[in-house]
């Protein structure tokens, strides 16, 4: 193949057994993909491998690739495994327990055992230091400062690598926290340094600390790490800085990755969210619920009116980290999870799973346990052709050994046992997608279910039909929207500011100054830390309550608005976004404004891929398969997906093959090829 | 048509779903700050019988997934679509425990046949009465507690009783939050009636009545099994609230524990007589009521995580609570302040059944979570604030497997706190400590979960703090085998100064500008001997200041030279005997039951259940007084006390 490309964006996404490269020539805006299996043993390795098949394969010239942009779990697994640095935190006095007492409330209350995970920095490195900022920014009681060099001499000889301050109040005044890491860097020149609200200096002192904590404790890691890929990727002769995917959808340099480590820690799944919301806005789909499901997990997150959701507070290992992050929630442990029945005969899926080793039983690694990837082979839905990119067999003996197990617990015929573990699995997802739903207001026949990763599109189907879904979405490529993600993510950051002002014209001024400052430091971190000098928009956020509310709702503000000081319509747009949210507001009630945020966006141009020739007709099957469901064998035909075109249709049952995945579609579903490849399915009865 | 293992699960899987999305619908639309700090709320799936087949597991309160609407529902002739019904009589039913908690009920029929109820309960922050938030200690009658209403139609086909919300508005001091969270409350039940059409839509309407009763006796039997696994036997234990009224004598429950097989009789009897403050827990006597049974679906919980949580798993047990007992309150007692008892009643359960599975069980846990508020003036604005502190609550109790959890844990874990920062921008207060208090947890091979303490000094003259469910100041949570009590929970006015003044289990006091409050809760009981703890434990303990380098070497025998152990002293120091007993009192409850043994309460259980149910109080108060004074049997203490009142019959 001829070396026809000018200029190429990379996008690369690391999951635990591939890694997956989507590869996009901007001349020709035709995508390349490809996955290359993990070497845990020496990670980087693999991208390398990466680079080479791609200039083998599509003629890439590594000199011309213009954007590469990685999304890594090196960070997530750090704390997974809690293999972080040994950390020392410095608290204001009296609040030594701030990450001990969290708030308090634990996920499983249910029982007497219930415990919180040992905190990050055990409470013999943590050193309350005197000094008082009040609420205000004034300072009460000046800051001890031989207390905080003996602090640093403790933690040295307790073994710290790093030091975390976070004081009461710094998010008004960091004064006393900008000046005790000046007087740490000089005192313990060889140990790192974090402050708080260098991190994140929003108001609530656990969920600044605990942030900067987790900051700290993945960093030596993650910078060794991103260092290692930049000079690997110079030696490969790619010119492009590499750039990282953010939790928040965007991307940032990899030397800015290497401090701000904590935003990359979910960039995996938001960047997934990021893909999948691009491709249903190509192919006109409005509201999705995206669906994510790998060998070990599985998430769902809402994409409305075309854009990702947002929130604080994920969790990472157990750890929430409270900075702006795309909104997914976790609703199961994905096709590996493990079937097993409880004493009283009851069939029951999860949480324990057979994870990616020993995986699956039909996988042949090792697994023994049936898994709803083994139903899946006994039922009769995979194992036609090769998974994974042909790196997979299915073998169906070893599946229906596992599932016969189950069978005889059951005393159930292996088919039914089969197809009993998969339903109960859906009927799991059913429960958490639900809560979801619930807790956003939503109502799931506005979405399109859009299925990916390696095992959504397997169970997308069963799962909609299950909540009442009409349409289902399955992209060309799923096993690579998260690589997709990166590749069109926007250079992107968030700033915040707590500023505790009423929604009452005497504050206007303090909120256009805010507004000004965020401003100022939004432009400073684009332009000149990111060195972006293409289009960049800005976007102004409020987390506004009523009076004496506990919690604060997000609202987009009108820039114009926040200038003109008309603090009326800041007022206006919160009461509409709380009846938006809560269904209901409280006009005659004060509004507050507690912290005032700026998200700058350095816009990448979104591919504009070709749409395909539509024709006319059926496809024409590989072969026709029998599978059991509905309680009985079915006859139905197997497609391979690089068969199918723009305008051909098929209907369910059926089973399309493909190298990343296997789409299976129940009967009742009606399917249509769009023009980039996209297959949609609709349940019949139900408008297209 | 039978419903198999298989449609089961799945079926358990809608319910819950239905369950937990009328919950997240609850949280989200509720107007009251409080439902949303505090989830003092539930959502459940009753069968049409009124018995919860489901409750969410993410959200609201722990206490209800054995709640039984039965006798609440029975109280309504006849039930048609659209209807609402609801009560928040504590007498009426007995499904509302104190008047602040609405409860609400709506029928969900098919073909006109009645399948089952979307329910549930909020509880409002004030339902009118003698105090702001209906709820203190102090006040002797339930007519004292806020307006109340007997199980009635709210909504009747589809039409809201406008005259009946207009009366219960009238009689409340925030009527917009109380119509702002029925509203979000009706919210709720309309989204779970659509859940549960659905359902019905799936599995049939007799599929789903089948599958609702095969989930009642699958929690049934997965409580059974736990049963069957624990040896059968008659574990008797006590526990006593520090007060039982303000400045009070302590108030006793006691559990007779009864296991044979795979069934179990929780006999309360020997529990005080019902009292004339605000700390019965009213049940109607009902066998099963699920107040009484809490503390078993803690234990449940604990040996069984993935216990069907719903009515079922009460059938197996079967409880005795004497009438005009604190346990069952003849009307008109007061019960607002019912949480405190139902603390103790918790604790009661988990010494009961550590009896009865000592390998298995943790030591008390703390037990008493102090809720503090503040009502000051902001003295730049004039304003006045009225604000949530904290809830400031104890650590677990030592376990079989590790150390009770810190500053929360066991039965308290469903408490969130407020952070520092929001606490003071908006109230005028200044906090100087909010952290684990050393030495607080009960020494033991696995120590108790440490107490939280908190600090705080206000600006403003009249200044109130309230700090409700004040208890265990006296009476300690207790170690078992071997293991050390918790130390006591605290309240005091300017500590180490020479205006200090303890204030113990007073619930509420006034301020001066520059006073501070501490205050601290207890911390958990220990389990199995200290000496027996390994030293470089202990040893971590001291680094991280949980334990003092003295208690280190009083309470453990771990004498520290420096950081290091000095391992020939220490071998000395653990040359003791160990301690003695399964449980670790403390020297109160000690010093308390040299003079009120077991025969004499016994006695005095006997002598009071004689009386009219109005005099018991009365009695009971007199003769302890009288028991102090003058220490002798309780028969003639009994005597004495008659002598000076002839009325008594």
């Amino acid at each position: 193949m001829g070396q026809h490309g000018m200029s190429w964006r990379i996008g690369v996404d690391i999951g635990g057994t591939f890694i997956d490269f989507c590869a996009l020539d901007e001349t020709t805006q035709g995508l390349h993909t490809l996955k290359v299996l993990t070497t845990p043993d020496d990670p980087g390795q693999e991208v390398m491998a990466g680079i080479a098949l791609l200039q083998e394969r599509h003629g890439m010239d590594p000199a011309s690739v213009t954007a590469f942009v990685h999304g890594t779990t090196i960070g997530i697994n750090t704390i997974i495994q809690r293999k972080g640095a040994a950390l020392a935190l410095l608290t204001t006095a009296g609040f030594e327990d701030v990450i001990e007492l969290a708030r308090l409330r634990m996920p499983e209350m249910h029982g007497l055992f219930c415990a919180r995970p040992d905190p990050l920095v055990p409470r013999d490195r943590i050193f309350g230091i005197a000094g008082r900022i009040l609420a205000d920014g004034s300072e009460q009681t000046p800051l001890d400062i031989p207390a905080i060099r003996a602090a640093a001499a403790a933690a040295r000889e307790a073994g710290a690598a790093g030091l975390v301050v976070a004081f009461i109040n710094a998010y008004r005044n960091p004064a006393h926290e900008r000046m005790a890491a000046e007087i740490l860097r000089e005192a313990a020149p060889d140990l790192f340094v974090f402050t708080a609200t260098a991190i994140w200096p929003v108001i609530r002192e656990y969920e600044r600390t605990t942030t900067a904590v987790l900051n700290g404790y993945v960093h030596p890691r993650v910078a060794g790490y991103l260092t290692s890929l930049e000079e690997a990727l110079a030696r490969r002769g790619v010119a492009a800085p590499p750039m990282v995917t953010k939790s928040n959808g965007g991307v940032m340099a990899t030397g800015l990755g290497k401090t701000a480590c904590v935003n990359m820690l979910l960039s995996g799944t938001a960047s997934g969210v990021i893909g999948a919301a691009f491709l249903a806005r190509q192919a006109g789909i409005a509201n999705a619920l995206t669906l994510d499901i790998g060998g070990t997990s599985a998430d769902v997150a809402l994409v409305i009116d075309g854009q990702p959701q947002f929130g604080t507070g994920e969790t990472v290992g157990n750890f929430p980290i409270f900075i702006p992050a795309v909104a997914v929630t976790s609703i199961g442990d994905g096709g590996g999870s493990l079937a097993w029945v409880d004493g009283f005969g009851v069939l029951k899926v999860g949480p324990e799973s057979a994870g990616s080793v020993p995986g699956p039983a039909c996988y042949g690694r090792g697994g023994e346990r049936a898994t709803i990837t083994d139903a899946m082979a006994v039922c009769g839905f995979l194992g036609h052709t090769p998974l994974a990119y042909r790196s997979v067999a299915i073998d169906r003996g070893r599946a229906e050994a596992a599932i016969g197990v189950i069978a005889g617990q059951m005393r159930l015929g292996l088919h039914e046992t089969a197809e009993a573990i998969v339903k109960v699995a859906i009927s799991g997802m059913f429960v958490e997608v639900n809560k979801l739903l619930g807790r956003s207001g939503a109502d799931p026949g506005d979405f399109c279910l859009m299925p990916f990763g390696g095992a959504g599109p397997m169970l997308g189907c069963l799962l909609a039909r299950e909540l009442g879904m009409a349409r289902v979405m399955v992209p060309r490529r799923p096993g690579v929207v998260s690589a997709l993600g990166g590749l069109i993510a926007d250079v992107k950051n968030d700033f915040v500011r707590t500023v505790f002002l009423d929604a009452d014209p005497a504050d206007a001024p303090a909120l256009r100054e805010a507004a000004h400052a965020l401003r100022a430091q939004a432009e400073a971190w684009l332009r000149e830390e990111q060195r972006f000098h293409g289009p960049a928009s800005r976007r102004y956020l409020a987390d506004m309550r009523y009076h004496g509310q506990s919690f604060e709702i997000e609202v987009p503000l009108d820039e114009a608005c926040i200038e003109a000081g008309d603090m009326a319509a800041v007022a206006d747009a919160f009461h509409r976004q709380h009846v938006a949210i809560y269904a209901f507001s409280d006009e005659q009630a004060a509004a507050q404004i507690i912290n005032l945020r700026l998200v700058i966006t350095g816009a990448t141009a979104p591919p504009a891929f070709p749409v395909m020739p539509r024709i006319e007709g059926t496809p024409a099957p590989l072969s026709e398969v029998t599978v059991w469901y509905d309680g009985a064998n079915r006859q139905m035909p197997l497609y391979l997906r690089d068969t199918l075109q723009h305008g051909h249709r098929l209907d369910g049952p059926a089973i399309i093959a493909q190298e990343d995945t296997t789409i299976c579609i129940p009967e009742g579903f009606a399917g249509a090829v769009d023009g980039w490849g996209n297959l949609l399915l609709t349940a019949q009865g139900a408008a297209p | 048509m039978t419903i198999d293992k298989v449609t089961l699960q799945i079926m358990g899987n809608h319910l819950r779903a239905a369950a937990e999305t009328m919950a997240y619908t609850l949280y989200r639309t509720a107007h009251s700050t409080f439902v949303k700090e505090t989830e003092d709320f539930t959502t459940q799936v009753t069968d049409a019988a009124g018995m919860c087949v489901a409750v969410p597991m993410d959200l609201g309160a722990t206490w209800y997934p054995g709640i039984n609407y039965g006798r609440a529902l029975a109280m309504i002739e006849e039930y048609e679509p659209g209807d609402v019904a609801f009560t928040n009589d504590p007498y009426s039913g007995f499904v509302a425990t104190h008047v602040p908690d609405l409860h609400m009920w709506k029928p969900i029929f098919h073909d006109g046949t009645l399948v089952c109820f979307a329910a549930g309960h909020i509880h409002n922050t004030d339902m009118g009465g003698a105090v702001p938030a209906s709820l203190s200690r102090a006040l002797t009658e339930v007519h004292q507690e806020g307006v109340r209403f007997p199980p009635m139609k709210l909504y009747r086909r589809g039409v809201l009783n406008e005259e009946l919300l207009r009366v219960m508005l009238l009689n409340v001091r925030k009527p917009e939050q109380n119509r702002g969270d029925l509203q979000a409350f009706i919210g709720a039940l309309n989204t779970g009636e659509r859940k549960l059409r659905a359902a019905i839509d799936k599995f049939g309407a007799d599929g789903l009545r089948e599958g609702m009763a095969r989930l009642l006796d699958y929690a049934e039997h997965q409580a059974r099994e736990v049963l069957r696994s624990i040896p059968d036997g008659e574990y008797f234990f006590s526990d006593y609230a520090d007060e039982d009224a303000v400045d009070g004598q302590p108030c006793r429950v006691a559990l007779t524990l009864r296991i044979a097989g795979d069934a179990a009789v929780l006999d309360f009897t020997g529990s005080d007589p019902q009292l004339t403050s605000a700390l019965n827990v009213p049940t109607g006597g009902d066998p099963h009521h699920t107040l009484l049974l809490v503390g078993v679906y803690y234990v449940l919980c604990t040996l069984e995580p993935r216990i069907v949580l719903n009515a079922g798993l009460t059938r197996p047990f079967t409880c005795v609570v004497p009438e005009g007992t604190v346990l069952n309150p003849h009307p008109p007692a007061a019960v607002g302040m019912r949480s405190l008892t139902c603390a103790r009643l918790r604790s009661l359960i988990f010494g009961a059944f550590g009896l009865a599975i000592p390998e298995c069980m943790p030591a008390a846990p703390a037990g008493s979570s102090s809720i503090v508020n503040v009502m000051t003036t902001d003295n730049r604005t004039h304003r006045s604030v009225l604000a949530a502190v904290n809830p400031i609550v104890g650590g677990a109790g030592g376990m079989p497997h590790r150390d009770g959890t810190n500053g929360s844990g066991a039965d308290a874990a469903y408490l969130k706190n407020t952070p520092v920062e929001i606490t003071e921008a908006e109230v005028p207060i200044q906090i100087l400590r909010y952290g684990l208090l050393p030495d607080s947890g009960g020494a033991g091979r696995w120590r108790g979960g440490l107490a939280t303490a908190l600090d705080f000094r206000v600006a403003a003259p009249h200044t109130r703090i309230t700090a409700r469910n004040r208890d265990r100041c006296r009476f300690r949570p207790w170690g078992i085998l071997g293991g050390g009590p918790g130390a006591p929970s605290d309240f005091v006015l300017n500590p180490g100064s020479p205006r200090e003044r303890v204030l113990g289990n007073t619930d509420t006091v006034t301020l001066e500008p520059g006073d501070v409050i501490h205050i601290h809760s207890p911390g958990g009981g220990g389990r199995g001997n200290p000496l027996e703890r390994e030293a470089e434990r202990v040893a971590l303990d001291v680094q991280r200041g949980y334990v003092s380098r003295e208690a280190a070497a009083s309470a453990y025998g771990v004498i520290l030279d420096g950081e290091r152990i000095d391992a020939a002293a220490t071998a000395r120091a653990r040359r003791r005997p160990p301690p003695a007993g399964h449980f670790a009192f403390g020297p109160e409850r000690e010093a308390h039951e040299a003079v009120w043994t077991a025969e004499a309460y016994a006695e005095l259980t006997a002598l009071l259940a004689g009386l009219p149910v109005h005099w018991r109080f009365f009695v009971k108060t007199k003769m302890f007084e009288e028991m102090a004074a003058h220490p002798d049997a309780v028969g003639r203490v009994f005597a004495a006390v008659r002598a000076g009142y002839e009325e008594i019959p």
